[in-house]
């Protein structure tokens, strides 16, 4: 009978377990059958010649290289706001707050993680609006507004995933780095980070996949479906999940849905990538 | 005999719970001084608290005096004015089970030399090496200083940490059961050692070995429960069946 249960048990297990990577091949096999064939350098570019997109910045009307670069954008500018904030809040949390102060942090990061993202995007809108009637008459939703309120979305996985990564420290490693005369500080620079980082590279790779799949948020905040290459931080651009959303929501043509498709592959390969950039960025932070 | 640690009225309770009571203790200079007891009667506790390393455990609150003699002065540990760091620095601390950071041989020495007392890169690398002489190791990890220190043996990172803890230049070295997790012939190595630094530090070692204690020890004392430490004469401890009929009693 045990045997029986035992059995069952593992065979479970093993269906479970297998079930992920079945449906991980399954999504990417139907992506690739429906986009694959559309993954052509017009896709990218449209009617103007790559080169000259590439290297003179001409304009691209029919492609998907702006919403490319508009993505890019977006995630390495809440990348360079989120991952220095999160961390050293989270390393606030961990090793300087205590009592009340913690407690209170922590309420306050929950409830960050709770709020659904459209309300980041309509808190962002509603920032625009204030700002138009108060002390900046001109302010418009734009690639540094999408950038910021993502930025807010994000935080609290950084946060979190750091201060555990800190906390789930064995005490002998802070013991070992105070018994040599290391100052507080320098026990958390030299010893506790680069010990963590696994777990706040965990967080980073949350942040980065959450910040360029998110929907929501940029829809209220500045993308559009036609802004080319963007311009500035203060200028309108394309994403690829708002590009994708847009040509499946307003296809008129088979054609126009398959691109939707080769889009979805091609934010999925640079998902990929962007993860790849950060476990090198990782590599660079291990104890030296 | 010239005391080298004073320890008055010391008590230590972690979150609210005694651990150490009211206990007070003269450690004379040289050594070794050993201190033994059973397990969880405070002795790693005790330790801590001449370096003041139970702050960092959480919960941690301590009251009484401790007065360590570095150089020709009486040092007051918890004193406002005292700076921490620099007492951890002279008041070394060698672990009970090897605590080897995830860094190359050299690095290991090096990385406290360098932060913590911003010693330059060249001065850093002739510290290790004199240290890594001392403890012994130098022959076996000269040719491989940059590799992982988990790659040496017990014994081999026992003695890289009493090598680290030797760089900073200590004046008193705490050393809790150094022996405890090493084999036989690892843990022969590093009595030798400790036979050879009496002349130059204080030594105070937490060991579970009355045998060891019987070999090596200067003077000895009995911790019992945190609350009562007693100091046992030489002729009492160097005669085996005097001591273990002490130890009986505690055990
Ligand atoms: N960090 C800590 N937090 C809470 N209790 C502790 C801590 N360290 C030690 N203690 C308690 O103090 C007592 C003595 O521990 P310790 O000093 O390690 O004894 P020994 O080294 O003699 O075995 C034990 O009961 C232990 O539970
Ligand atoms: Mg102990």
């Amino acid at each position: 009978m045990a045997d029986r249960q035992e059995k069952l048990s593992v065979a479970f297990a093993w269906l479970s377990a297998l079930l992920v990577p079945a449906l991980l091949a399954m999504v990417t096999g139907f992506l690739l059958r429906r986009g694959l064939p559309s993954l052509q350098v017009a896709l990218w570019f449209g009617d103007t010649p790559p080169l000259a997109a590439l290297l003179h910045g001409a304009p691209v009307f029919d492609g998907i290289w702006p919403a490319c670069l508009g993505t890019l954008y977006l995630v390495a500018l809440v990348a360079l706001m989120a991952v220095p904030l999160g961390v050293a809040s989270g390393i606030f949390l961990a090793e300087y707050a205590g009592g009340r102060t913690k407690l209170a942090f922590s309420f306050c990061i929950e409830l960050l993680a709770g709020i659904p993202s459209i309300l980041m995007g309509l808190f962002g809108f509603a920032l625009i609006l204030f700002l138009r009637r108060s002390f900046a008459p001109e302010a418009n939703t734009c690639l540094l507004l999408s950038a910021f309120c993502l930025t807010l979305l994000v935080l609290p996985y950084l946060i979190s995933s750091t201060r555990l990564a800190i906390e789930s420290l064995p005490d002998a490693l802070r013991l070992t780095g105070a018994s040599l005369g290391l100052s507080h500080w320098q026990l958390i620079r030299r010893i506790l980070l680069p010990a963590s980082a696994p777990g706040i590279f965990s967080g980073v790779i949350l942040a980065i996949g959450r910040a360029a799949e998110d929907t929501a948020v940029i829809l209220m905040t500045g993308v559009v479906a036609n802004a080319g290459t963007p311009g500035s931080l203060t200028a309108k651009y394309e994403a690829l999940p708002f590009h994708i959303y847009y040509l499946a929501a307003e296809y008129q043509s088979p054609a126009e849905l398959a691109q939707a498709f080769a889009t979805a592959l091609v934010l999925l390969a640079l998902t990929g990538l962007l993860l790849l950039a950060a476990r090198r960025l990782q590599a660079g932070l291990e104890i030296k | 005999m010239k005391a080298a640690i004073r320890v008055e009225k010391l008590s230590v309770s972690f979150a609210g719970k005694h651990v150490i009571r009211h206990l007070s203790l003269e450690i004379a200079s040289g050594g070794p001084t050993f201190l033994v007891g059973r397990s969880g009667s405070g002795k790693t506790t005790l330790l801590r608290a001449l370096n003041r390393l139970n702050e960092c455990l959480p919960g941690c609150a301590t009251s009484g005096q401790v007065e360590l003699r570095l150089g020709e002065q009486w040092v007051d540990a918890y004193a406002a004015t005292t700076n921490v760091e620099n007492l951890r620095r002279r008041v070394g601390m060698v672990f009970q089970s090897p605590n080897v950071l995830p860094l190359s041989i050299l690095r290991n020495i090096e990385m406290p030399l360098k932060v913590a007392l911003s010693l330059p890169a060249d001065e850093a690398e002739a510290r290790a090496e004199q240290a890594l002489r001392e403890v012994h190791l130098w022959d076996e990890v000269k040719d491989r200083l940059s590799q992982a220190a988990s790659t040496l043996s017990g014994g081999q990172q026992q003695r890289l940490c009493l090598a680290r803890t030797l760089a900073l230049r200590p004046q008193i070295l705490l050393l809790d059961e150094p022996t405890a997790s090493l084999d036989f012939k690892a843990a022969q190595r590093i009595e030798d050692l400790l036979l050879e630094l009496k002349s130059r530090y204080t030594l105070l070692v937490v060991s579970h070995s009355l045998g060891q204690a019987r070999r090596i020890a200067e003077s000895l004392f009995v911790l019992h429960d945190g609350e009562r430490i007693e100091a046992l004469s030489k002729d009492v401890f160097q005669d085996r069946d005097a001591l273990f009929s002490v130890m009986d009693e505690l055990i």
